[in-house]
């Protein structure tokens, strides 16, 4: 079987062991579980095979050949001469030299396709390995539920979508399984829909998660505009010329390729808005928190390793496009590094042991995001890196999280509970491996991402101490002017959607840019540097307070408070494992970067230019190890052997303390602006509606009703007034054919 | 027409005879169907509307000197004699059911929320001595039939 059909087979799998436990339903009896982990698993065996296949074919040497393999499923809509470009600007499509006519009108047309590259294969055996972790433990975790069949098959649902969406070629196709994946979301938040609690946190997720899918949208509106195509790769059209696709290899190849300028900028902040929605960075991070309300491989699976990294995604698949917009790379940086260091205070303060996580977790993306802002080969490497750490690590601690919560009989509150080594130690001995993993302790996982990340910022603060990538510190591709009529990208975009004096100031470096300086990366830094010791302080409070200190039990745990079963367990220590040491060893063998760096939008030259010789950066590595240290002996000094609900470490924070504990009242203030106002307005709608529509209508209706109550007289029932009806009837005949005549 | 009215001068005083004859009768038998509710006499007035009618058609008739309007009254003839039939039929199963021949006791057609219009409180059965035969029960009791009971109290 060529890759391409196995490619097919990943997203297939899930989908029909989705479908077969809806119409199966009941009838699956105690084993709800059977066609998700069956279809998961093969998936994931097919993925794995997909891995392989990938990084056979990207061994080029030092100079990564980009790998793509296109499968085209079929054509979806197409709609001929959909697109012209002006006449006035030849290259509004650049690269198509390669054809004929560049004045010829552009198809519409939207395939189903997938590509697999090598981010597709990390993701794809990432996703589908994960949640077959997830769908094992669920096992155990969902056996009591009278409506797990539903819980499987949105799980499988929401493998299927995922998959679809890092396999996806096309930008229509991302938007549309970027929305499946936030319905499975949804769904499964609001999986025990009868919990009130369940259900406004399923709706506000989905709310929020609508603000970063109009940027998306908008975003690709934006994108068909400017390149007059979404596809990713290029694609062959019946005459005979190349259309190159937006992240395809002809465009990849041409250095005035993409859109800079405001239009550049506009596309990629919007996409960075639809980031920022998925991956719950700041402004729209509020949904995340109360996503923990939904069953916890739930959240493990989708808020803290897969779907949540789509935004990861999206921008490190973009990054050709915000490489044209430097402008637009620091702003990602600074949402990242913001939220990494506003969720992670609000993190040390919080009590639910599941809301602790959920706040490492946007703490974490943001990292990523600060990160993938650099705009160098290292940060976006390392960001995927990072994510993959992050999922490994971030999935145990969140099923460990569950085991807990399954013993202590759903409390999840780490007041309630204490000491729980002596009686889970399989659960506490992995949580223990997640949380150095995520603390970023050598030789833990989380250590190396973490390291990379960290180096990535410090190469753009401070860029004399690496050297010969200097100069490369405020990134602008160069660009040469152009020699032919054919202008530069930087005209495209707005001859189409704009008049010519936009044209002007698009050319000009947009207000953006000037934040493109050293003293913004260091700040960044600092502040990547400060998260990491709160991280390393939220995580061990949170392990102290729930495995040491005297044994405490809540009431609703029974006397039966027990280790997790077999088949939570062990999904446990699987996941364990690469917590542990996949950083070390991707690390080590530089496996991941070199991989990673034969992804199409990675060879884009403006990004090989970044690409700098990997090193082990001992000063950060001690910088990092040292804040993470302050942070577990600031942990220890504070919880470590104590009663989880006695005084805590918090107490010294004085007023900060409840600003953090009400997570920096962001949720109040958009209850006050955003929430309030919108509610008053549905009122005055609502009223409208029901005083002068509703009263509107219902006079209408009672026309007919009145004219009826006047004849319905006429239906006595008795024959003599029928006969003298006819009568008058046949009389009435005559006098008009009299009159007539 | 006017050639034939000529020819047929001195037919004309009887055709007017006629048509004033049948012209009498079908406006009796009209009023009578109108006025009267009792249901033998509302057919008779429907018999005397056909009979009015047929003797204008058997004026007519002899007026243009052809035999049509005389067939046709044949027609109505054995026609009526038909609906006399089943018409008898229906007013005695009519009155079997109410013990009226009133056509008012038929007002079941008429809109729902319409009251019932009774001209004339019908006296009571005042029938204290009274005493009937009954039959010995034999077999199931047939179910009660609600609509008719509430029609029997206007009896």
């Amino acid at each position: 079987m060529s890759p391409e059909a196995l490619l097919v087979l990943v997203p297939l799998l899930p989908l029909v062991a989705a479908i077969v436990t809806v119409v199966a339903g009941p009838r699956l009896g105690p084993r709800p579980y059977l066609p998700a982990v069956t279809g998961i698993g093969a998936a994931a065996v097919v993925a794995l095979l997909l891995l392989v296949v990938t990084a056979r074919s990207s061994d080029g040497g030092d100079h990564p050949r980009p790998v793509d393999m296109v499968k085209t499923l079929w054509q979806w809509a197409t709609v001929s001469e959909a697109y012209t470009p002006p006449a006035d600007s030849p290259a509004a499509v650049p690269g198509t030299a390669v054809g004929a006519d560049t004045h010829a009108s552009r198809p519409f047309s939207i395939a189903v396709a997938l590509r697999l590259d090598p981010l597709t294969a990390t993701m794809l055996i990432l996703i589908t390995g994960i949640g077959l972790l997830v769908a094992v433990y669920s096992i155990g975790y969902m056996h009591d539920d009278p409506g797990s069949p539903r819980f499987f098959a949105l799980v499988a649902m929401f493998v299927f979508s995922m998959s679809m969406l890092v396999a996806a070629s096309n930008f229509l196709l991302v938007y549309v399984f970027w929305e499946a994946v936030g319905a499975c979301s949804y769904l499964l938040i609001g999986f025990w829909f009868v919990k009130p609690e369940a259900a406004r946190a399923a709706r506000k997720a989905f709310l929020v998660n609508r603000v970063g899918d109009f940027g998306l949208a908008i975003g690709v509106f934006l994108l068909w505009l400017t390149y007059g195509t979404l596809d990713f790769h290029d694609t062959l059209s019946p005459d005979g010329t190349i259309l190159p696709g937006i992240l395809g290899q002809t465009r990849l190849a041409d250095v005035s390729g993409y859109a800079g300028g405001a239009v550049g900028t506009a596309i990629c902040l919007l996409l960075l808005l639809a980031a920022c929605g998925k991956s719950a960075q700041l402004p729209l991070h509020v949904w995340l928190p109360d996503a923990m309300e939904g069953p916890t491989p739930a959240s493990a699976l989708i808020h803290a390793a897969t779907m949540v990294t789509a935004g990861i995604y999206l921008i490190a698949r973009s990054a050709p496009l915000f490489m044209a917009n430097p402008g637009a790379l620091v702003i990602v940086s600074i949402v990242g590094a913001t939220t990494a260091l506003v969720a992670a205070l609000i993190g040390t303060v919080q009590n639910d042991l599941k809301r602790v996580l959920a706040y490492s977790t946007i703490s974490q993306l943001g990292y990523m995001f600060a990160s993938l802002g650099t705009g160098t080969l290292l940060g976006f490497t390392a960001a995927i890196f990072h994510l993959l750490t992050h999922a490994f690590f971030k999935a145990l601690l969140f099923l460990g999280a569950g085991s807990v919560m399954h013993a202590m009989g759903g409390v999840i509150d780490m007041r309630r509970f204490g000491g729980l080594r002596k009686l889970m130690p399989i659960t506490a001995a992995t949580f223990l491996v997640g949380s150095l993993a995520l603390a970023g302790v050598a030789p833990f996982a989380g250590f190396f991402s973490k390291d990379e990340i960290l180096a990535s910022l410090h190469q753009k603060g401070w860029p004399e101490a690496h050297g010969e990538h200097g100069e490369h510190h405020a990134f602008v591709p160069v660009l040469p002017e152009p020699a032919s009529p054919r202008a530069t990208l930087h005209d495209v975009g707005y001859r189409g959607v704009a008049s010519a004096e936009s044209h002007a100031a698009a050319t000009a470096p947009s207000g953006l840019d000037s934040l493109d300086t050293p003293a913004v990366w260091q700040t960044l830094f600092w502040m990547a540097l400060v998260t990491a010791g709160l991280t390393a302080f939220y995580t061990f409070r949170a392990v102290f307070m729930t495995f040491t200190g005297p044994l405490r039990v809540p009431d609703e745990a029974g006397h039966h408070a027990h280790e997790s079963p077999r088949v939570m367990t062990t999904p446990l220590i699987i996941l364990a494992v690469p917590a542990a040491l996949a950083g070390l060893i991707l690390f080590a063998t530089e496996g991941l970067a070199s991989f990673l760096a034969a992804t199409p939008s990675f060879t884009a030259p403006a990004v090989v230019a970044t690409a700098a010789p990997a090193v082990f950066h001992w000063d950060l590595a001690v910088q990092g190890t040292l804040a993470a240290a302050l942070g577990i002996v600031l942990a220890a000094v504070g919880h470590y052997g104590r009663r989880s609900d006695g005084p805590q470490l918090e107490r010294w924070l004085g007023p900060i303390r409840p600003f953090l504990e009400n997570r920096m009242y962001i949720d109040q203030v958009y209850v006050a602006v955003i929430v309030k106002p919108v509610e008053a307005v549905a009122l005055l709608a609502a009223m409208f509606d029901r005083s002068v529509i509703d009263r509107l209508v219902r006079a209408l209706a009672r026309f007919p009703a009145v004219v009826g109550n006047l004849i319905r007289r006429l239906q006595s029932g008795l024959v003599q007034r029928y006969a003298l009806a006819g009568v008058v009837g046949v009389l009435a005949i005559i006098v008009l054919m009299a009159w007539r005549l | 027409m006017t050639t034939g009215l000529l020819f047929a001068a001195a037919a004309l005083p009887l055709l007017q005879n006629g048509l004033i004859v049948g012209a009498i009768l079908f406006s009796l038998g009209l009023v009578g169907i109108l006025t009267r509710r009792n249901l033998i006499v509302m057919f008779l007035s429907a018999e005397l509307m056909l009979q009015g009618i047929s003797v204008s058609l058997v004026s007519w008739s002899r007026y243009h000197g052809d035999f049509g309007g005389q067939v046709l009254v044949i027609f109505v003839l054995s026609v009526a004699a038909c609906e006399a039939a089943v018409a008898l039929v229906f007013v005695l199963q009519a009155f079997a059911r109410t013990g009226r021949l009133d056509a008012a006791a038929w007002q079941s057609l008429r809109e729902g929320p319409l009251p019932r219009s009774i001209d004339q409180e019908i006296p009571a059965i005042d029938t204290p001595g009274l005493v009937f035969p009954q039959l010995t029960p034999a077999g199931i009791s047939p179910e009660t039939d609600t609509d008719a009971s509430l029609e029997r109290e206007h009896v």
